[in-house]
């Protein structure tokens, strides 16, 4: 597939080009859309918001091999901008996917789930993001810092911070517990 | 307590598990297609031909006397140039390159002449091969960038005009604007099928590119139904006119209609709307409305918000039925059929072509359905305006008594005005 190319004809309109674009990486985008929206549901409506948003800004997109970073740093955008508006706690319930309740061993997935739920509710908010796409996703630093608009080592940072405070706080690894410390 | 490492790793696992619904194709697709097809800035050849033709048949009727006078003008030009460009040209705005090389197809690109100025550059080039030309451009020759000591410009838009033997293509390209620093200048394109990369070389001499003649800040703000939309700055250079700004307006891509109804006059007169451009940034977006140049004498410059995309909230309850009429708050909507599918029940609507309805469920009984998607849209043109028919999809069986609408987002007229000062 080339992706200059396709991106070319997307520029031009032609929404098929689009389309096989989001097609070749599905996967990626939406596990992506769903590591902040946590279901199904949302995550399929931000991904339709998404294409709708790059068929119309995709004329200003300069360099076109950098079609999917730049999409799904607009993705990333509306999945904050959409949980801000939602102002959605995000309970531990709703964490789990619909089609993940239908699975057999559902209860054991309910126990980790609660498991990394309980875990990650102790991180801020950025913190909590930067471990995400780091250990869920696999990306590496700089793609990270790409999709949340931040310096690498800021992200170095959160994702250390972060461990640290997971460690800390329910043991693990053998870090002392420090809580004199300050963060 | 498991190793935070393994939890992670755990739940990594169940996560590439996860693969997308097996309908994401179709929604992906039906959310594009909900969207009309975007007029890029790069236009269809055949409606430029057609805009060409009658810009032809205006500018030789209105100007026929100035056709006879060149100095040191670009020329061949006349018959693509928007009135603006050409009053430049025949004034000898523009730099002569004169510049050739052969495209991959054997077909000969010559670059004639440029004009710039701190808001873009225009090229002007001609494409010629004795044995015919591609019936379309974009298999021969596309223009790409622009690149220099400090330059990367990147292409806007093109104008092109083929000849009558089909041998011959007159065209300008809009690039954005080139710094003052570069002497050679290097315009990139695609060839050929395969749209393989070219170039080609020119000098530039910056002290011939045209100054600034206005730049100033407006700093006004328009509130709308869903949010604002901040006017900045002003900058207009002889060939252009550039109004920036930012935005945050929850609903503005929920219509197809954008900054069309913001215009821009100069002394009572409108200036030619040349395009917009919207991206989005991380709170709301930033924009830039691009108008045709100032006239020389400005008396007075006054920025005419008529239309935008608005929203009225209802709390409609509609009881269904085949064939009928109803009154949103002074808007149609006409309710065409209602009929149960193997996909569920389908409701066949029609409005005004600029109007979606917000919050649409179906109720029966207590239980009410939400939308699930919309299919199918046609557009249609009924006597004096353009509307839209569509099919809305809710997911159950029962059939419903009631429609229930919260609201619509349309085109709406709030008549703002701003005053922009000028000395």
């Amino acid at each position: 597939m080339n992706v200059v190319r396709l991106v070319k004809k997307a520029k031009r309109g032609s929404k098929d080009a689009l389309l096989e674009l989001i097609m070749a990486e599905k996967d990626a985008m939406y596990r992506l859309a769903l590591t902040y929206m946590k279901n199904e549901h949302d995550a399929m409506d931000v991904l339709e918001e998404m294409i709708v948003r790059l068929y119309e800004s995709i004329g200003q997109l300069k360099k076109e091999e950098a079609f999917y970073s730049w999409s799904k740093t607009i993705l990333v955008n509306l999945c904050k901008t959409t949980l801000r508006k939602q102002k959605k706690v995000v309970l531990i319930d709703n964490w789990l996917s619909s089609k993940e309740e239908e699975q057999v061993e559902s209860a054991e997935s309910n126990g980790q789930q609660l498991e990394i739920a309980e875990m990650l509710s102790i991180l801020n908010a950025n913190q909590k993001e930067a471990i995400q796409l780091k250990y869920l996703l696999d990306l590496d630093y700089q793609s990270i810092a790409d999709l949340t608009n931040v310096p690498v080592g800021t992200v170095k940072s959160r994702v250390f911070q972060g461990l640290r405070k997971m460690k800390e706080h329910f043991g693990g690894e053998g870090i002392e517990k420090d809580r004199g410390s300050v963060e | 307590m498991k190793k935070i490492e393994e939890v992670l790793n755990e739940e990594k696992r169940r996560l590439a598990d996860m693969a997308p619904p097996p309908d994401f194709e179709a929604r992906m697709r039906s959310a594009l297609d909900a969207k009309p097809s975007i007029k890029q800035k790069r236009r269809n050849p055949y409606v430029i031909m057609a805009a060409v033709g009658v810009l032809c048949f205006m500018l030789i009727g209105y100007n026929y006397n100035a056709l006879a006078f060149y100095g040191k003008k670009i020329f061949g030009y006349e018959e693509i140039m928007t009135g603006t460009m050409k009053d430049l040209n025949d004034k000898g705005m523009g730099q002569i390159i004169d510049k050739k090389t052969t495209l991959s197809d054997g077909t000969e690109l010559i670059i004639d002449g440029i004009m710039t100025d701190p808001n873009q550059l225009v090229m002007y080039y001609t494409l010629f091969n004795p044995q015919g030309l591609e019936d379309s451009l974009d298999y021969a020759f596309i223009g790409d960038e622009i690149t220099g000591f400090l330059t990367n410009a990147h292409s806007g838009g093109s104008m092109s005009k083929v000849n009558d033997a089909g041998t011959e293509i007159k065209g300008t390209m809009y690039f954005d604007p080139v710094s003052p620093f570069s002497k050679k200048l290097t315009l990139h394109f695609w060839q050929g099928e395969e749209h393989r990369e070219g170039s080609i070389t020119f000098p530039y001499d910056p002290n011939k590119a045209m100054q600034t003649q206005i730049k100033q800040s407006i700093k006004e703000t328009v509130k709308v139904d869903k949010g604002s939309v901040t006017f900045k700055t002003i900058t207009a250079t002889p060939t252009l006119t550039v109004i920036e700004g930012k935005m945050d307006v929850d609903n503005f891509n929920r219509l197809h209609f954008g900054f069309e109804g913001v215009k821009l006059m100069a002394n009572g007169q409108s200036i030619d709307n040349m395009g917009y451009g919207v991206q989005s940034t991380f709170n709301g977006s930033k924009f830039d409305l691009r108008f045709d140049g100032l006239p020389e004498e400005l008396h007075s410059l006054e920025l005419v918000f008529n239309e935008f995309v608005g929203y009225q909230k209802l709390s409609e309850q509609i009881p269904l039925g085949n064939n009928t009429h109803h009154d949103l708050e002074g808007k149609d909507l006409w309710i065409k059929s209602v009929v149960p599918t193997e996909r569920g029940i389908e409701i066949t609507i029609e409005t005004d072509w600029n109007l979606l309805l917000d919050g649409v469920s179906i109720q029966s009984g207590d239980k009410v359905t939400p939308l699930k998607t919309t299919i199918g849209q046609r557009l249609d043109r009924n006597t004096d305006k353009f509307t839209s028919e569509r099919t809305m999809v809710f997911d159950t069986k029962s059939m419903p008594e009631d429609l229930l609408i919260e609201g619509f987002h349309y085109v709406k007229n709030y008549n703002h005005k701003i005053e922009i000062p000028v000395d």
